[in-house]
């Protein structure tokens, strides 16, 4: 370990040093605001590192991680995306939970670590810790509001789900070992290129491993904890999977395929094409039926992430980089959204529940109008409305599945964006009408902290900028997605 | 003692049970077992494949870990599960069904 | 495949073994149960109550607290088995592996985890305990 590998590493290493120095403030002084600007100050201090780091000349550190511009990338948009879920946490947490808050800060730290090493993951090993530490701190983050039984239910689930997927995954790296003998993945996608060599049991091995991706991912048919988890998990907590923990595991399937050319192998293409078209479907029509807020956005992220393996199909190595291009582009016009929509959630929550029914939304226009302008705006991109960064999004991912000409993926996508349009307008429809009487009675007005508007209208102002300009963005994820 | 064979049956024999206590337990900390199962017969088949396919020892290392991911994910488990007993008085997950549709 | 035979052939005689012995006995002993012969501890304490209890929640906490730094063993059997070979860095890394754990150590004293007792916490926001 040299010492300008130990600078490469800079981010990473902040990010790991951040939870330790949190603990021993904690130990030392039990303090909800301190712990919360800790971490804060820690996340910022690894997002100025980047930079430094990416002046350096060297990417691959030992045999485990490789820092590239990629994976740069990704640690900015994963440490950005926890700043923005931390800050509103912290008024979350003030109103909802009686007892140690100080722990969730340590528990967000760690899983935003396991996510940046998944990020930069170039093995086996470092792919399965990165996995371990960002789902082990999820499983007590879901459940971390543990005086409620939703929260428990829906880390219990979870735990249990998740352990069993990641035992299959873990069991799919032995049989693709067994075979390989090795674990880069560029070592195994050379291996696999050579379709002579590709037998049952590296077949059964890859489709273990997608198993384990795509319940992380949850796309149909491995989507069924998603409901139940985001409904039990604290608001904040549910943007952090939808972003973060999701962003992390795309980002290493990215990387884990990239020398290998999934559109023309006819076993993986069909596995994949499979899995989005069911995920869109699926998805959008059990969030048709939806009234449960948190539950219509769970399904709603069935439905993108579909979107996004049509892009990863369209493209996805070294020749032809379009669909990764795109998949990313959405990856961030998707964090910004999805994390405004539950901040949104966490804001109108209670003492004593959250604001899950649609009717909690009703009117809200006129008791709430900047709060109810940004929420349709983050629902709006949601559908892909142009003007907000989900149409460019959804306008790339369907260039790029033009370009290789996937029609039927292509055309599944564009009847699910018009059923999207539909659910996440029952939505905006309800806001903006007149409440009935007595209704401020029902709905107490929630105040919305200065730290917390701040990072609403930074969101929402990103989101308008993203669907107006997306240039400068496009820019940084082309050069980022170079090097792969 | 040449040959993979018996390590990939013992392998086998124990993810097969790890898979069939998951599926058939109702008790929180049973199915915890089971995938401590899975993980272990996981193991075995990391290390003998090291011994026999790899010529480093990838696999050994890899085994390493396995093992701390299996008693972190214990501990949390364990934790969950007491609140859940403290709250329910009941560790059946076929209780656990407050969320439907 | 010769290890295998001969430990195929170690199980099964073990087992007839014990079978046999098992048989014979059966075939020897007199049976007269009487209610003191079914006690637990044949002479000496009384058991009471049933062995179906609650254990107290702080075997648990304390038990995973155990487990959580007792399995960070693993990682240095490896270590010590190269220590030689790599010298300074490997005793950098060790150190800093250490620290963290220490760092964790020093959390759990402070919250009282390691007490039997725990102290109760001073949180004036919590409402009163539930039950127990």
């Amino acid at each position: 370990m040299t010492a300008s590998e130990i600078l490469k590493m800079m981010p990473l290493i902040i990010v790991l040093a951040t939870p330790l120095i949190t603990m021993l403030i904690i130990a030392l002084h039990r303090n909800h605001l301190t712990t919360m600007i800790v971490s804060v100050i820690g996340l910022v201090l690894a997002i100025i590192a980047i930079p430094y780091s990416k002046a350096l000349d060297l990417t691959k550190i030992g045999e485990l991680l490789i820092i590239d511009n990629y994976a740069l990338f990704y640690f900015l948009l994963i440490f950005t995306a926890t700043i923005a879920i931390i800050i509103p946490s912290y008024p979350y947490l003030e109103m909802r939970f009686k007892g140690n808050r100080e722990e969730y800060y340590l528990l967000i730290l760690t899983a935003t670590l396991g996510s940046s090493v998944l990020a930069a993951s170039t093995h086996f090993v470092s792919f399965f810790l990165g996995l371990e530490i960002l789902s082990v701190s999820l499983y007590a983050l879901i459940s971390y509001l543990r005086q409620t039984n939703e929260g428990i239910e829906a880390g219990l689930k979870y735990l249990i789900l998740a352990a069993v997927s990641s035992a299959f995954l873990v069991f799919g790296m032995a049989l693709i070992y067994s075979q390989t003998g090795k674990m880069e993945f560029n070592a195994l996608m050379q291996f696999f290129s050579n379709s002579s060599k590709l037998n049952l049991i590296s077949i059964v091995g890859l489709v273990l491993m997608i198993v384990g991706f795509g319940f992380k991912l949850a796309v149909v048919p491995f989507h069924t904890w998603s409901p139940d988890v985001y409904e039990g998990a604290p608001a904040p907590v549910s943007a952090f999977i939808a972003s973060v923990s999701k962003g992390g595991i795309l980002a290493l399937l990215f990387r884990f395929f990239s020398q290998y050319d999934v559109l023309n192998s006819k076993p993986l293409f069909l596995i994949f094409a499979l899995l989005a078209v069911f995920s869109m479907f699926g998805g959008n029509f059990l969030a048709l039926l939806q009234t449960n807020v948190k539950r219509l956005l769970a399904y709603s992220s069935i439905a993108h992430f579909g979107y996004i393996l049509v892009a990863f199909l369209a493209g996805n190595n070294a020749q032809n980089f379009k669909g990764v291009e795109a998949a990313t582009f959405y990856i961030v016009s998707y964090f910004i959204t999805i994390i405004g929509a539950f901040i949104v959630v966490g804001i109108f929550s209670t003492r004593e529940r959250e604001a899950m029914s649609v009717s909690d939304y009703r009117g809200l226009y006129w008791r709430h109008p900047w709060l109810s302008v940004a929420f349709s705006a983050m629902l709006f991109s949601l559908a892909g409305i142009p003007l907000t960064a989900g149409f460019i999004g959804k306008y790339y991912v369907l260039a790029s599945g033009i370009d290789n000409q996937l029609w039927t993926l292509v055309i599944i996508l564009i009847v699910n964006s018009a059923l999207g349009v539909y659910y996440y307008l029952r939505i905006v429809v309800e806001m903006f009408s007149q409440p009935e009487e007595a209704a401020e009675t029902k709905h107490p007005s929630p105040s919305v902290g200065v730290m917390t508007g701040l990072i609403l209208a930074v969101l929402t102002i990103a989101l308008i900028w993203l669907g107006v300009y997306p240039t400068g963005v496009i820019g940084a994820i082309k050069i980022s997605v170079m090097g792969l | 003692m040449n040959s993979i064979i018996p390590y990939l049956i013992v392998g086998a024999i124990v993810f097969v049970l790890g898979i069939f206590t998951i599926v058939y337990k109702k008790n929180a900390v049973g199915i915890l077992m089971g995938v401590e199962l899975v993980l272990n017969s996981v193991n075995i088949n990391f290390i003998a494949f090291a011994k026999f396919v790899d010529t480093g020892i990838h696999g050994q290392i890899i085994s390493i870990f396995v093992i701390i991911l299996a008693a972190a994910e214990a501990a949390i488990a364990l934790a969950i599960i007491l609140n859940i007993y403290r709250m329910k008085a009941t560790v059946d997950v076929t209780q656990l069904n407050k969320m439907k549709h | 495949m010769t290890g295998f035979y001969i430990a195929l052939i170690f199980f099964v005689t073990g087992m007839f073994l014990v079978a046999v012995t098992l048989l014979f006995s059966r075939l020897l002993q007199t049976k007269k149960p009487s209610p003191d012969k079914y006690l637990t501890y044949e002479c000496g304490e009384l058991p009471q109550g049933g062995a179906w209890i609650r254990f107290n929640n702080r075997f648990y906490i304390i038990a995973l607290i155990f487990i959580i730094f007792d399995v960070e063993i693993v990682f240095m059997f490896p270590w010590a088995v190269v220590y030689g070979k790599i010298g300074l860095l490997a005793f950098v890394e060790m150190f800093i592996f250490i620290v963290v754990l220490l760092v964790g150590l020093a959390y759990v004293w402070a919250n009282g985890d390691l007490q039997w007792v725990k102290p109760r916490p001073k949180l004036e926001h919590l409402p009163k305990a539930k039950g127990k």
